[in-house]
């Protein structure tokens, strides 16, 4: 007998051969978010991805709150990237209200969103370290990206939820000796970014473990519609700094790590060269930024869209992330939609773990630059 | 099938719709718009929008871009504005596929970046939006192309089995497979032809309304 | 004011204090001297200054103290003092758990961090004892489902197989638990109890992560036990003998890693495997398979899991300087015992004390343990290294790594030794020897 399942209901069947592995939402090399692999042997036969353990309808939030409100809450999906995930938001918000931004605050902007990038990275590199079973790996960065920490509280106030791009600019201006102190770490930070580069990078174990895993291909990379590091080092040329330059990107001088091999290394390698450019971007914009003036353009108080809506997008740590707000002559937004990275990276998973090696799963998950919060939004 | 199904999209004027829309919004609250009105005056806010109309010359790439769409299709698609890097065309969900395939084909765009959907309770629909862009074409690396199409929205929705549902296009760019199933669960927009249409972020003994519709209110709010 | 004794009066605390002494005195004379007769009359006890020890002769220890020398020298030769102290459990742990603590702090310096730092004070030195206890205090949770005999034995089976590995290595010249005459096959035995022991409480613990380490632990135990064996050969055809103090003692001249580097490398690296650790942790690697055939273990089920595991670590450095690094071999630097002490005895003021018994140890065997300890924890230090330096491999890898390249280099070490045996060389009757 079978009976009519109602859509989005599914059967399993089981098969003596092939064992099904929960990993997560409690396990080590997981996060928030549950893997069901099955597993042939010591090869994955199939991998189906079951995110939303930390779905926080940040969208829905956000149809109930404020333009202003909105800031706090929509920067928890990636704390350690708050700024990258508010600058399109900003962006938006600045279209839709028609605010120009001084030209001091748009330079501290990306270098608040540089500094953010390099947090997130420096984590990431951390937890892949460890998912490797590389233990100094995860204490490095871990102890470097306090130097960051550092930076942006001093900036911001904050160690971790800065909140600190506002729409119309920055919350306050930098304090006194920012820019001194911000040289001096960049350039101890990029000293050890080369000793990272001796431990980890040119380790024969570890290139012998990720070299040729998980390929994607240029093509493939294309289809699935991936983004931010898994792209580019899957050979494509996109980074929306230099497709689409906002705020003052155009000015400043950096290039586009690409590699193309596509494999395991190469995703671990990208955001780690990235890091050595967003230190020339903040040289450069240190440099660059007029020393004084405004950094706010004040709002109205509850200020109102017009009957628009608008699409902005910038590159963060894990990708592009896009806002898409629509507005209906209201205080609060009437839609937002976050298009994030790592939910756009989430669909390469089971195309890249099927047919992999079990012990490639940590490499190729943590790989793809994914963080389960800021796909569950 | 019920009417709602065949029922056409209305072209209008887009400042039109959208002055329609914010009215029948304000209705739509817990608050009337007489109430809502008083609500503003007394906060000693007013209702006009804050944003002075400027009007911006059409770029001329992004022109060409709409031109060629609406040459082929004609009053298949309307083109609802054309921007510095933005597009938005509006279709009927029955050609939503061909104008997809024309936009991958003709117009080189290779990848979704977000499918969103937006519900219009007061006019009955859901609009689902594809946001489109391009990696392959070096033209194309700072524009968007937003694909809209409004499918019929039923007060009672039983996702899945009711007549909110649109072809997917999960053919035509293979990006959108998550983004479609995040809609799915989320408005109860179900996309015909999706080989794998389950929940994605809800858990499986969800038995609420779809959580983004904007009859499903979050608590204290 | 403190608070914690409001009611307090000398007069009670010094009589409570009158009332302890007269039950200690009570309790002592009545129950504890009588079990303490009992048991003098049952053991055998030494004869000193020939004079069999009586019971009643060994209770003159309360008038002169000098006398318990002669019982505790004679005591430290029995088996029972061997298996739970000196060579055997005691001593291992000790120095098991001096691994532990150096290696954290070890890593942590390693890591740019601090480690333990205030547990005990200095260096939080008692951090081990700290989370010894919070171990022994835990709640163990056993699996609904699981085999619960096999899963309870199975920490027990394999501290007792450390143990058993423990027992057979010589650390100074007599001393060492079990002394057969086929000691490094009684050794590779032992050796072969471990993957045995992995898989069973894998399989019992009735969990798919414990069930793939099982899998893997067996896996690559095997895969690294040829090689391991086969690495030994060559010290064993230029030795000449099994017994694992006869190796010892031919390396009083020069050490076996002289001639046999290859053996030494395949054997370190088959170390690095059968212990499970960095970069052969893949039984246990917490980011595929939770915890590996260990998930399921909880309080102190775990902690002798873990006990074992650094028995295990003592075991085969301990190993390792026996076979290749000359064991308790090397220059005489302990200063031997005063002279006069034993033949004048200690003269404090108007008294003379005599130690009839001392030297406790003689400086063979402290010079031998010392050379034994130091060799051991420099191995001990070398093994723990690659946990900061690599990342973890994969299994197909460390299987290519097991069955071809080391069992290659294990035959190559082989030939280096008969060549070194047949060209009259080295071994029994050779030109060095």
């Amino acid at each position: 007998m079978t009976t009519q399942l109602p859509p989005g209901m599914h059967l399993e069947t089981v098969d003596d051969k092939i064992m099904t592995l929960n990993v997560g939402p409690q396990h080590p090399g997981s996060g928030h978010m549950r893997l069901i692999i099955k597993v042939d042997g010591d090869y994955i036969v199939s991998c189906d991805p079951d995110p939303g353990y930390v779905h926080r309808g940040e969208e829905k939030m956000a149809e109930y709150r404020n333009y202003i409100q909105n800031i706090p809450h929509l920067e928890r999906p990636v704390i350690h990237d708050s700024s990258n995930i508010l600058y399109p938001y900003c962006l938006g918000v600045e279209e839709l209200l028609g605010i120009e931004v001084p030209e001091r605050a748009k330079y501290i902007r990306v270098i608040a969103a540089e500094l953010n990038r390099c947090i997130y990275i420096l984590y990431w590199l951390a937890i892949y370290g460890i998912f490797l079973g590389h233990s100094t790996m995860f204490m490095w960065p871990a102890g470097d990206r306090e130097l960051f920490i550092d930076l942006l509280e001093a900036m911001s106030g904050a160690r971790v939820t800065h909140a600190y791009l506002v729409p119309g600019g920055v919350r306050n201006d930098l304090p006194s000796n920012f820019e001194e102190r911000c040289l001096r770490q960049v350039e101890y930070f990029e000293k050890r970014l080369k000793e990272y580069e001796a431990i980890f990078y040119q380790n024969p174990l570890l290139k012998a473990r990720t070299e040729g895993s998980g390929i994607l291909s240029r093509t493939d990379a294309i289809r699935l519609g991936t983004t931010g590091s898994v792209l580019r080092a899957s050979g494509v040329d996109f980074d929306v700094r230099k497709k689409e330059p906002y705020d003052v990107y155009e000015n400043l001088d950096f290039q586009t790590i690409v590699m193309k091999e596509g494999d395991s290394y190469a995703r671990s390698r990208v955001p780690y060269l990235e890091m050595f450019e967003s230190c020339r971007i903040i040289r450069d914009a240190l440099k660059k930024m007029p020393k004084s003036g405004s950094v706010r353009t004040k709002l109205k108080p509850n200020p109102k869209g017009g009957n628009d809506e608008v699409y902005r997008r910038v590159e963060s740590g894990r990708g592009a992330i896009g806002y898409y707000i629509v507005s209906n002559n209201r205080p609060e937004p009437y839609r937002v939609k976050i298009s994030v990275g790592s939910f756009r990276n989430l669909i390469c998973m089971p195309y890249l773990l099927k047919g992999e090696k079990l012990g490639n799963m940590p490499a190729v998950y943590w790989g793809l630059n994914y963080w389960p919060v800021e796909a569950d939004r | 099938m019920s009417s709602g199904t065949e029922k056409d999209i209305e072209v209008k004027d887009t400042t039109e719709e959208h002055s329609d829309n914010s009215e029948n919004t304000a209705k739509s609250d817990s608050m009337s718009k007489g109430e809502a009105k008083k609500f503003y005056e007394e906060k000693g806010l007013d209702l006009s929008p804050d944003v002075p109309v400027k009007p911006k010359p059409v770029p001329i790439f992004e022109k060409s871009l709409a031109d060629k769409i609406s040459s082929k299709f004609g009053d298949k698609i309307r083109v609802d504005y054309v921007r510095a890097d933005r597009i938005r065309v509006t279709t009927k969900r029955e050609d939503i596929v061909d104008v997809a395939k024309f936009i991958r084909d003709e117009l080189k765009y290779d990848h979704a970046e977000s499918v969103s959907g937006v519900d219009y309770p007061d006019s009955s629909e859901i609009e689902v939006i594809y946001h489109l862009g391009s990696y392959t074409d070096e033209k194309l690396g700072r524009q968007i192309f937003a694909l809209a199409t409004r499918v019929p929205r039923e007060d009672i929705p039983n996702p899945g089995s009711d007549t909110t549902r649109t072809p997917s296009l999960r053919d035509v760019f293979y990006s959108v497979e998550f983004h479609e199933r995040e809609c799915f669960e989320m408005f109860g927009v179900y996309f015909e032809g999706h080989p794998d249409m389950r929940r994605l972020l809800l858990p499986e003994d969800w038995a609420d309304i779809p959580p983004f519709r904007k009859d499903f209110k979050i608590k204290g709010r | 004011m403190s608070t914690i004794a409001p009611q307090f009066r000398l007069s009670r605390f010094i009589g409570s204090l009158f009332d302890l002494i007269f039950w200690v005195i009570l309790i002592f004379s009545l129950v504890g001297l009588p079990i303490v007769f009992i048991v003098l009359f049952y053991i055998k006890l030494p004869v000193i200054n020939n004079q069999l020890m009586t019971p009643y002769l060994a209770m003159t220890w309360m008038a002169d103290p000098s006398r318990t020398l002669p019982i505790v020298k004679s005591f430290m030769h029995t088996t029972i003092f061997k298996v739970m102290a000196f060579p055997g459990f005691g001593f291992a742990a000790l120095l098991a758990a001096a691994t532990i603590f150096v290696e954290r702090k070890f890593l942590a310096k390693m890591q740019l961090r601090v480690g333990p730092l205030y547990c005990g004070k200095i260096e939080g030195i008692l951090q081990l004892m700290g989370d010894g206890f919070k171990l022994m205090s835990k709640e163990i949770i056993i699996p609904a489902k699981a085999d619960k005999p096999i899963f309870w034995l199975g920490p027990l089976l394999f501290v007792g197989a450390a143990g058993a590995f423990v027992s057979l290595i010589p650390v100074a010249p007599g001393w060492v638990v079990a002394n057969p005459n086929v000691g490094l096959l009684a050794v590779f035995a032992v050796i072969g109890f471990f993957p045995i022991i992995a898989v069973l409480t894998a399989w019992a613990a009735n969990s798919k992560w414990t069930f793939i380490g099982g899998l893997r632990a067996l896996h690559q135990m095997v895969a690294f036990e040829i090689p391991l064996i086969l690495s030994l050969l060559g010290v064993v055809i230029l030795s000449g003998s099994l017994n694992l103090s006869q190796i010892v003692e031919s390396q009083e001249h020069f050490w076996w890693i002289a001639f046999l580097p290859i053996g030494a490398i395949v054997f370190f690296i088959t170390i690095l495997a059968e212990l499970e650790r960095v970069p052969f942790d893949l039984p246990e690697a917490e980011s595929e398979i939770v915890a590996g055939w260990l998930t399921e273990f909880s309080g102190m089920m775990y902690g002798l899991i873990q006990l074992g595991t650094y028995l295990k670590l003592y075991a085969f450095a301990g190993l390792f300087v026996v076979l290749f690094l000359g064991g308790w071999n090397g220059p005489m630097v302990w200063p031997p015992f005063p002279q006069d002490i034993i033949t004048q005895g200690i003269t404090i003021g108007p008294v003379t004390a005599k130690f009839p018994g001392l030297p406790l140890f003689d400086q063979d065997m402290l010079n031998g343990t010392l050379w034994f300890v130091i060799k051991t924890v420099g191995v001990i230090l070398l093994i723990l290294l690659p946990r900061g330096v690599f990342p973890r491999v994969r299994i197909d890898m460390i299987l290519h790594t097991g069955w071809y390249k080391l069992i290659g280099l294990a035959f190559i070490n082989i030939f280096i030794a008969l060549g070194l045996l047949y060209a009259g060389v080295l071994g029994p009757g050779g030109l060095l020897q």
